[in-house]
């Protein structure tokens, strides 16, 4: 029973509940008041009668007296024509004898003794059952002076008592049914109301739970807290609010009733007339209470969606990132399964990411992901420390590669290592820029050491040429010393060339800059070899920019960078061949750049990162210092400029010449880029 | 659980509560009674016994609140059966005198000369609860009435009674009136009082109100208003004569025998003995002394002045008052 009353709708138990309610009440109320009206009309009955009889012992003392028996008479007539409900009256001497009574058919003999005064002070009241009608009968003393000289008598219907009774019952009833249906439509309406603004209510929480949050379940204020106190605090959060009601915010400016600035705290809001003009029962509030909450969840899914936006797009960063970056990522769990990594650790392991997530390290083996690495994890949750190494690592195409990797725990808010972060990074440029640091550290210590010897040295020398110059004059030329000072001459002024190529390399000789043209600093040098070249069958053709580029420099050490450049062009031809010679302004840039291209037998790719290096030559002993390039790289790079070679040449660049391709090698071009403005002075 | 039995037996009493205030009414002893059997009633008649009766000057139950204790006293010492009657009216007691419907007459003087000359004859009479077997009448007026100072002022004036049959209210007064020559149409206004009852009282407060100028009452009766008016504003104007009090008179034809063994019961009342003095205490008297009829000789007397007076002043005037005291 309990629980289909549990069951039922709301309404239904309201309804229920109320008519329940009502009903008991109708009904209790209905028969006490029938009940108390009844006993009322009984007792006003009784008294009624009571007073009647008195009234009557009183009246009649006089005529009983005198023994008037027609007024005696009279007076009892006179009750029946007085009250309807009179059944009789008469009158009784002292004797017992009927002065006077009301029965128009003979006297009852019965109704004499049916009700005795027992005690002459006292009426005496019987109810009498005639069997057709029930009677109150009221037996009064008539006395006067104390003493008693008679006896009225009188007697109410009963019966006229119930009918009056009867039809108080049926008003009572029929007032009563229709309280009941009045009270029961009443509250009918009363819980449809009260139901149908909680189903309003309800429909609006599921509207909130699926997110519809623009409802709002109170309407606007009927007056605005500005507009009825005249504000003009715009900075205050009411001010203009139209969708939240002023005493629903934490804090306002105002000063008239809200001395107390918690929200909700109403008890300074009674008074004040916004409320009064806004306020509504208890269902108004939750409704209000629900806009508010409404209101608060929208903000909070507002701040929500900001975060999580902001959130996915530090998480795309953060993923872009990730991917471009060349490391490898790989982030392990506890139990050395792959959490995330990143496109680089992926293609390294040649596998697609999403395939190696889940997975357990062991099961994607690669150079990096050894036995011996997954040993190393182990470690590194156990022990919580990081480890940072750089490793070489053998490709399975036989290259090597070295590897920096930084190794990391990564911890819970206990401290405790829940996984690993592991990046390794292929350092392998960076250690052959280190090596190659370190060569060049050397060479350079190399170079300031030949230089100091070769300055040293210079003197001597050229001691020992200017004697074996001198000595040449004390003998004929066919004379073997004069050919033995002939050679010791030629030895030396080699020897002059080294050291003097020495010292350039090392910058121990001073030159002054000064302006000059670009393209006749080359000219003079082409003008000066084309001859020479040509004995060999190499041509030079020039593209110069007819600009006239003017540019800041030392002339002597440009002509014999050029020199070298040519020099070394013509040796790599060796016999019929070109060299091209092209200039360009670069005025955007302020540069100007020089291409010297040769269509010789070009450069071995693993020789063109060390042609710049002193003393590196292919040629055969006795036939270069291996000084060139790198003097002419120290000059270049003395004027602000940079020398660069490219083996094979560039196409574009051998087509300046119209020979056919077939007769011509590979070629090398050099590119020196020189700025217009040199600052390398500063 | 326990809550739960509570509130069933809290829903039951109130249930219950219409149920049990039915016990609350008033219970009356129901009688079985049957109406059918009926009979003719006959009137019922008096035993033969003496007759008393006290002239009503008041309503028939002071008449036996009075009397009633006293004529049993009679029957008892007697033996005679007795029997106290109520005549309605002054008249009606002289015709029922004169009828013989009553055989003990206790009248004041007045009456007691009209019965006298039915037959009637005085045997005794009372003397007052002051003891003096005589009594008298007396004038007043209000003591702030300053165009009364003596007694020839009240011409002109309005004059309330008692009752045209008063000897110490009306009939006294007039007399000294007359004495005084002053006559009843010298008056303008003669009017008695209302009735039944409290007849004297209503007399001395019509003049203490203001709405009479003079009254006249019987002596003594202002001490049975001294509760209700202050008496320092009444002033007694003059006082009348003197006559023989209220008499006890024999019908014409009623045994002697009777008569005296009555008249020896009366008399034989004293204020010593403390039942005759409840009895005479009730019936306003200090005790019963013999009478004759010459004893009201001077009441005659003052009567005929009284009829000689309105006689002579018919032809010539007509006072106000509708009433005399011809009977």
């Amino acid at each position: 029973m309990l629980n289909k009353i549990a069951k039922m709708r709301f309404r239904t138990k309201l309804n229920l509940g109320m008519s329940l309610i009502i009903i008991s009440l109708s009904l209790t109320l209905a028969i006490l008041v029938t009940h108390i009206a009844t006993q009322s009309l009984v007792h006003e009955t009784k008294r009624r009668g009571q007073v009647l009889a008195d009234n009557i012992a009183l009246r009649t003392t006089g005529s009983m007296l005198s023994g008037d028996l027609l007024m005696m008479k009279e007076m009892v007539d006179e009750l029946r024509t007085v009250d309807k409900d009179v059944a009789y009256a008469f009158l009784l001497n002292d004797h017992g004898q009927i002065l006077a009574h009301t029965f128009s058919k003979g006297f009852p003999i019965d109704l004499k003794n049916a009700n005795v005064i027992t005690n002459s002070n006292e009426p005496s009241i019987r109810l009498l059952n005639t069997g057709a009608d029930k009677i109150y009968d009221f037996a009064v003393p008539v006395k006067v002076g104390g003493q008693v000289i008679g006896q009225a008598r009188l007697g109410l219907s009963h019966n006229q008592v119930q009918l009056v009774v009867n039809g108080l019952i049926i008003t009572i009833s029929v007032v009563t049914a229709i309280t009941l249906l009045i009270s029961i439509g009443i509250s009918t309406q009363f819980a449809h109301k009260i139901t149908y603004r909680l189903g309003v209510l309800g429909k609006y929480a599921e509207s909130i739970v699926r997110g519809e949050l623009n409802l709002s379940q109170t309407s606007g204020l009927s007056r605005n807290c500005w507009e009825v106190y005249k504000c003009d605090q715009t900075e205050c959060p009411a001010y203009g609010n139209t969708e939240r009601h002023c005493w629903q915010f934490g804090e306002t400016l105002c000063t008239n009733y809200c001395s107390n600035k918690s929200m909700r705290d109403l008890d300074n809001c009674e008074e004040c007339p916004v409320f009064a003009k806004n306020s509504g029962d208890e269902i108004h509030e939750l409704a209000e209470t629900f806009d508010v909450m409404s209101l608060s969840l929208r903000g909070h899914i507002a701040e929500l969606e900001a975060t999580q936006a902001d959130l996915t797009h530090q998480q795309e960063i953060l993923r872009t990132i990730l991917e471009a970056s060349p490391d490898q990522v790989a982030l392990l769990d506890r139990d050395g399964v792959f959490v995330s990594t990143n496109l680089a650790f992926a293609s390294f392991a040649g596998k697609n990411k999403d395939d190696i997530v889940g997975q357990k390290e062991e099961d994607i083996p690669s150079p990096l992901n050894t036995p011996e690495s997954q040993l190393e994890t182990q470690k590194i949750l156990q022990s919580g420390t990081p480890v940072n190494k750089e490793s070489r690592i053998v490709m399975p195409d036989g290259s090597r590669k070295w590897f920096h990797i930084a190794r990391v725990p990564v911890h819970d808010e206990n401290k405790h290592s829940i996984g690993v972060l592991s990046t390794a990074r292929d350092i392998t440029d960076v250690k052959d820029y280190q090596n190659q640091l370190i060569h060049s550290q050397k060479l350079e210590s190399i170079g300031k050491l030949a230089g100091g010897v070769a300055h040293e040295i210079n003197t001597p020398l050229g001691i020992i040429l200017g004697y074996a110059q001198l000595l040449q004059e004390d003998f004929t030329e066919h004379d073997q010393i004069h050919k033995d000072l002939v050679v010791i001459e030629k030895q030396a002024k080699f020897c002059r060339k080294i050291v003097a190529d020495l010292l350039n390399f090392s910058r121990q000789t001073k030159s002054e800059k000064k302006e000059m043209c670009f393209n006749n600093s080359i000219m003079e040098v082409v003008q000066l070899v084309r001859h020479a070249f040509k004995l060999d069958s190499v041509r030079i053709v020039t593209d110069l920019d007819d600009r006239l580029p003017i540019i800041y420099g030392t002339p002597e050490q440009l002509k014999q960078v050029w020199m070298n450049l040519m020099s070394n062009a013509v040796e790599a031809i060796g016999h019929n061949g070109f060299i091209s010679i092209k200039t360009e302004l670069d005025i955007s840039k302020e540069t100007i750049t020089a291409w010297f291209t040769d269509s010789g037998t070009g450069i071995a790719p693993n020789y063109i990162d060390s042609i710049f290096d002193p003393f590196f030559s292919t040629k055969p002993v006795g036939k270069g210092t291996g000084l060139g390039l790198s003097v002419s790289f120290g000059i270049i790079k003395d004027h602000g400029g940079h020398i660069s070679a490219m083996s094979p040449a560039p196409a574009k660049l051998l087509e300046l010449d119209n020979a056919p391709s077939g007769t011509r090698g590979p070629g090398t071009t050099f590119k020196v880029v020189f700025p217009l403005d040199d600052s390398s002075e500063d | 659980m326990k809550h739960t039995t509570l509130r069933i037996l809290f829903l039951a009493l109130i249930w219950c509560l219409p149920l049990l205030l039915q016990g609350c009414g008033e219970e009356v002893p129901v009688v079985q009674v049957n109406l059918d059997k009926r009979e003719s009633i006959k009137v019922p008649v008096p035993e033969p016994a003496i007759t008393y009766a006290y002239l009503p000057q008041y309503s028939h139950e002071v008449s036996y609140t009075r009397h009633n204790s006293l004529v049993q006293y009679l029957a008892k010492e007697t033996g005679f059966p007795m029997r106290q009657v109520f005549p309605d009216t002054f008249a009606e007691h002289v015709r029922m005198v004169e009828r013989g419907e009553i055989d003990i007459s206790f009248s004041n003087p007045v009456v007691y000369v009209q019965l006298a000359k039915m037959g009637s004859e005085a045997f005794a009479r009372i003397t007052e609860p002051d003891g003096s077997p005589d009594f008298r009448g007396q004038i007043i007026v209000h003591a702030q009435n300053k165009s009364i100072k003596d007694l020839s002022d009240v011409i002109g004036k309005r004059w309330i009674a008692v009752d045209p049959h008063s000897a110490g209210g009306y009939i006294y007064a007039l007399g000294y009136f007359l004495d005084h020559d002053i006559h009843s149409h010298d008056f303008r206004e003669i009017a008695f009082a209302p009735g039944p009852g409290g007849k004297q009282e209503k007399a001395a407060l019509a003049v203490y109100a203001g709405k009479y100028d003079v009254a006249s009452i019987r002596e003594g009766a202002l001490d049975t208003v001294k509760d209700k008016i202050n008496l320092q504003h009444i002033r007694v104007l003059a006082l009348t004569p003197e006559y023989p009090g209220w008499v006890y008179s024999a019908r014409k034809g009623l045994d002697k025998t009777i008569v005296n063994q009555i008249a020896k019961a009366l008399f034989k009342l004293s204020l010593t003995d403390k039942k005759h003095a409840n009895l005479l205490k009730n019936a306003h008297m200090s005790g019963i002394i013999p009478a004759t009829d010459a004893d009201y000789n001077a009441v005659r007397t003052l009567i005929h002045k009284i009829d000689a007076d309105k006689k002579a002043s018919q032809p010539e005037s007509n006072p106000a008052t509708s009433s005399t005291a011809d009977k």
